[in-house]
């Protein structure tokens, strides 16, 4: 993440696109499948491999353009974690024909914006202008695609830049490195178990070099994706992609893909782990699961929503009201290309027991693999989960997202439109099945985080 | 506190809510770099601007008193936020209460006479809503967000909520436990405790001086007779603007607003206006507090601002933004982009009914914390007196409108944006005077703005960090540093620090 205003961690955990919506509205305003409108996107692929999606929406003076690259936190280089997000701050720098920072100068100072994220399966980069500016973006977005031109002292000071943002996100919050140790303790193999902040080591031995073979190797038109939503003429887009985009050559070399996978877990594994300035014990617990395309994807979704999502969840209600063992609960499904992770993580109120608050969360989960869930709940959790989406694609940079990830990471614009049917299909049976499939001991992992002072002999690894 | 925590735990992806729907177009790209050599390209200019509307807001008061206001926009996606709006808020909190208003507000969905709090819960996320409720300073809100199809059934609970809470001793035991967790944890972040330090220093023992939440000790002397008396005597319809935004006609959220708050009773006598606060503190204060195990320090250089309604508004907005609003201003500049010494600066000018502060906030190493303070003190100081190009004061414009259209693109930016002017007594369609009062400001104005309202000799300056990492050097930039160590910091006073006998009390158990 470039700046503050985004978390780093969007992990791409920003929702399935589970539901396709667009204007015109239908009438009634229900969210039943059959009502909903497709988004209706074109897709092309120029000769070099670039692949263009494009939604029009005259319905505001803007266009959001996004470039989503496969690459992303896995294929940070060995002894270089933390490197593609590192790079993609690199990516505001000078091009051959860009100053530092000129991204700036074409969007903010025109009444636009720009960011960027980082994820462990791909690198985007994302900005909203007044619709006449859209030329001078794709402009812009090409040129730093074909060329990245940055000199050491920028280097080395964005370098500044991105250890503070690990400061700032991970050490001085109290359960910022807890975030830390989910990834490290959930994966042994897969390049998923190194988190994309990286670490201060490894940051500091990064160098120019190390920028200059990561964007030859991996920002390549055939390794992206241009997404455009918003007020254009697509006749004009073409041309503009094709002059701009069209002319950048594909290179030769093969593009380098993760292989490693993680075995399936064999056994339970513990932590306890400790931290300065933590005022309330922590547990987390992670489950391994399908990955993002897997059809239990959707079932896992609902899961999620009835474990965790608002104060009538089944972990709130037990957890935070009824028995006021924890302060604060979270489930998040987070479903990535390799691998999925099913994180619950669990802040106590004070006083409480640790031992008694994780006997209490996994009390929940053995309910939901011992019992279907309510049909009552299920439509609750579904509802929620199509209302959270309507509000995601409110704009036209959340329905470029909502692209993105489709195309990129599910293969297939089409999604958007496609995957609503089939969350609404999930089945109290479903639910339970992939609760007693994935949701075992075996395939659980424990962290228990602590404040340093409680720390007795036990450190780490049990 | 919910928001804390969420940030806290960081992993939950917050969506990107961030295009921007509708914004003016008549910036001309101004910052093509000229010495481009031949070889290289310049960017393609922009294609002519398209002109843009906002929603226009309709409003009617009640035969109770109650202020109504819609903002409609048809075309937007079937969403739907309704706020109903007291105006009064932590500001009314007894200084021995504080975090009153704001436990009174957070118990309203925690029980009514017809529905315990889980029902509430359950009945409102049915609807695939959700629903928020807090103090902040002048008011306390509720609202909720739903599809337009729901709002019928959504409005029933936000009324019930409103008028029939019955505040169970046990939600408010549950509430207050919940609170000084989330305390706890705020307390042991950097920021949010740098932010409670700035209060106090700017505000000593006047209104806004407190955290809106209330401190370990407040919160511990709240009672049901307390709680029912701050809801009896500022929860009335002569005291509250119900705002609806989104996809829903003027006349179908007037005819819901008049079936679920027509009835709903004035009380005979008149309300009391609220007391006007305190004078400030005169001194200015350079504030460090000592939290060896900080991970980074904040850093915050905060002074008075302005009040909502004061006639420089436009001009205080434009001086921010060039100071310190958005990627490209200047403490950003020089902080991050130039020196890598944070990953963001900015700076705020919080408006309120009475005057509120002007806050600059950074977070960086304990060991360049002084270098961040001295910045923001040159940066302020520097805007008060160096000229300033339009090449700069231009950009800085269009960045602050394009920010105004994104906030109200979504219903819920909408409604508060809506509601903020109603609290204020300021008229509703200023939303589409916003562009033209923007851009009428001059550098001039920028600059006599800064000097007489912003100067720098009236700035405090406060950090949360490990001390022996900056110390030295800080005291060798300021002359009367103040330290105080963490476990000696009191935030119910203006003197921040906790008297000897006051300690040694408290350090028991």
């Amino acid at each position: 993440m470039r700046f503050v205003k985004l978390p780093f961690s969007l992990l791409l955990s920003m929702m399935l696109s589970y539901q396709a919506f667009s204007e015109p509205m239908p009438r009634r305003n229900d969210l039943e499948t059959d009502n909903v409108p497709k988004i209706d996107y074109r897709l092309r692929t120029l000769a070099n491999g670039l692949r263009v999606v494009s939604v029009e929406d005259h319905s505001s003076p803007t266009v959001a353009i996004q470039v989503w690259y496969h690459v992303g936190s896995k294929d940070d280089p060995e002894g270089r974690s933390g490197f593609a997000h590192l790079f993609e701050h690199m990516m505001f720098k000078s091009t051959k024909n860009m100053k530092d920072e000129m991204m700036d100068r074409l969007t903010e100072d025109v009444g636009g914006f720009n960011n960027a994220f980082t994820a462990d399966d791909v690198t985007v980069y994302f900005e909203v202008v007044p619709s006449n500016y859209l030329e001078t973006l794709l402009w812009a977005e090409a040129d730093r695609l074909a060329s990245l031109n940055v000199n050491d002292e920028s280097f080395r000071s964005e370098r500044e830049v991105v250890k503070e943002e690990f400061m700032q996100s991970y050490v001085a919050p109290p359960y910022g490195k807890l975030n830390l140790l989910i990834e490290q303790r959930s994966f042994m193999v897969h390049p998923y178990r190194r988190p994309g902040i990286g670490n201060i080591e490894e940051l500091n031995a990064a160098t120019l070099e190390d920028v200059r073979r990561f964007h030859a190797t991996y920002y390549r038109p055939d390794n992206a994706t241009l997404v455009v939503v918003g007020d254009f003429d697509p006749k004009q887009l073409d041309a503009w992609v094709d002059k701009y985009f069209g002319r950048i050559p594909k290179p030769a070399a093969p593009l380098p893909r993760v292989t490693a996978r993680e075995p399936e877990r064999s056994g339970e594994r513990r932590y306890i782990e400790h931290a300065p300035n933590v005022p309330l014990p922590a547990i987390a617990v992670t489950y391994l699961v399908p990955p993002q395309r897997s059809d239990d994807a959707f079932a896992l979704r609902v899961a999620e929503a009835v474990l965790a999502e608002g104060e009538s969840s089944r972990l709130y209600q037990r957890l935070v009201y009824e028995r006021q063992l924890a302060q604060f609960i979270n489930a998040n499904a987070d479903l990535r290309e390799d691998h999925g992770l099913f994180v619950l993580r669990v802040i106590l109120a004070s006083g409480k027991d640790p031992a008694e608050a994780e006997r209490a969360l996994l009390a929940e989960i053995e309910k939901m693999r011992s019992a279907p869930v309510a049909n009552a709940e299920l439509e609750k959790a579904k509802n929620q989960l199509l209302a959270d989406l309507l509000r995601e694609r409110e704009t036209n940079n959340g329905k470029a997202l909502a692209i993105g990830e489709a195309t990129v990471l599910l293969g297939d614009p089409n999604r958007v439109n496609t995957d609503i049917a089939r969350l609404q299909a999930v089945s109290a049976a479903d639910v339970q099945r992939v609760m007693q499939r994935y949701f075992t001991d075996k395939n659980r992992v424990i962290i228990h985080y602590l404040a340093e002072s409680t720390n007795a002999q036990t450190e780490g690894k049990r | 506190m919910k928001d804390l925590q969420v940030i806290q735990m960081g992993a939950r992806a917050r969506k990107i809510k961030a295009s921007l729907q509708t914004i003016m177009l008549l910036f001309t790209l101004s910052s093509t770099d000229r010495r481009l050599s031949a070889q290289q390209e310049t960017p393609p200019p922009p294609g002519p601007p398209r002109s843009v509307q906002f929603p226009k807001p309709v409003e009617k008061t009640l035969s109770n008193g109650l202020r109504v206001i819609v903002a409609s926009r048809p075309e937007s996606v079937p969403l739907v936020t309704a706020m109903l709006m007291i105006k009064t808020g932590a500001e009314a909190d007894p200084p021995e209460l504080s975090g009153l208003a704001d436990m009174t507000a957070n118990l309203l969905a925690k029980g009514t006479t017809t529905r315990s709090a889980p029902e509430i819960a359950e009945a409102i996320e049915a609807l695939g809503g959700s629903l928020d409720a807090g103090a902040r300073w002048d008011s306390s809100t509720i609202s909720i967000n739903v599809l337009s199809s729901r709002l019928p059934q959504a409005m029933e609970i936000l009324s019930d909520v409103v008028r029939h809470p019955v505040f169970k001793e046990e939600e408010i035991e549950r509430q207050r436990r919940q609170t000084l967790d989330g305390l706890q944890v705020a307390l042991r972040q950097p920021g949010s405790l740098a932010r409670f330090v700035a209060s106090r220093v700017l505000f000593g023992d006047a209104p806004y001086a407190h955290p809106i939440s209330g401190t370990l000790e407040t919160v511990q002397r709240i009672d049901r007779d307390a709680i029912v008396r701050f809801h009896r005597t500022y929860y009335r319809p002569d005291n509250a603007v119900l705002v609806i935004g989104g996809r829903i006609s003027p006349e179908g959220a007037f005819a819901l607003a008049e079936r679920f708050f027509g009835d709903w009773a004035r009380p005979a006598q008149p309300l009391t206006s609220s007391t006007s606060s305190a004078r400030l503190p005169a001194k200015s204060r350079i504030v460090v507090i000592d939290k060896p195990d900080a991970g980074q320090a904040a850093v915050i250089l905060v002074r008075a601002g302005i009040k909502r309604t004061d006639a420089d508004y436009f001009r205080g907005l434009v001086a921010n933004s060039v100071l310190g609003g958005g990627f490209s201003s200047r403490l950003n500049q020089e902080i991050r982009i130039r020196r890598g010494l944070s990953y963001g600066a900015s700076s705020a000018l919080d408006v309120r009914r009475d005057v509120g502060p002007f806050i600059a906030s950074a977070q960086t190493r304990n060991e360049t914390a002084d270098e961040v303070a001295a910045l923001m003190i040159t940066e302020l100081e520097r805007l008060a007196t160096d000229n300033l190009p339009d090449a700069e004061l231009t950009p800085r414009k269009a960045a602050l409108i394009g920010n105004f259209a994104r906030t109200i693109e979504t219903t819920g930016g909408l409604v508060a944006q809506v509601a903020s002017l109603a609290l204020y007594g300021l008229r509703l369609d200023e939303i589409n005077d916003y562009i033209r009062n923007i851009q009428a400001i001059t550098a001039d104005d920028v600059q006599r703005f800064t000097r007489e309202r912003l100067n720098a000799s009236e700035a405090n300056i406060v950090i949360v960090g490990n001390a022996r990492s900056f110390l030295d050097d800080l005291k060798k930039r300021f002359p009367n540093v103040e330290v105080i160590k963490e476990d000696e910091l009191d935030l119910n006073s203006g003197a921040l620090r906790r008297s000897q006998a006051q300690t040694g009390k408290e350090a028991g158990p």
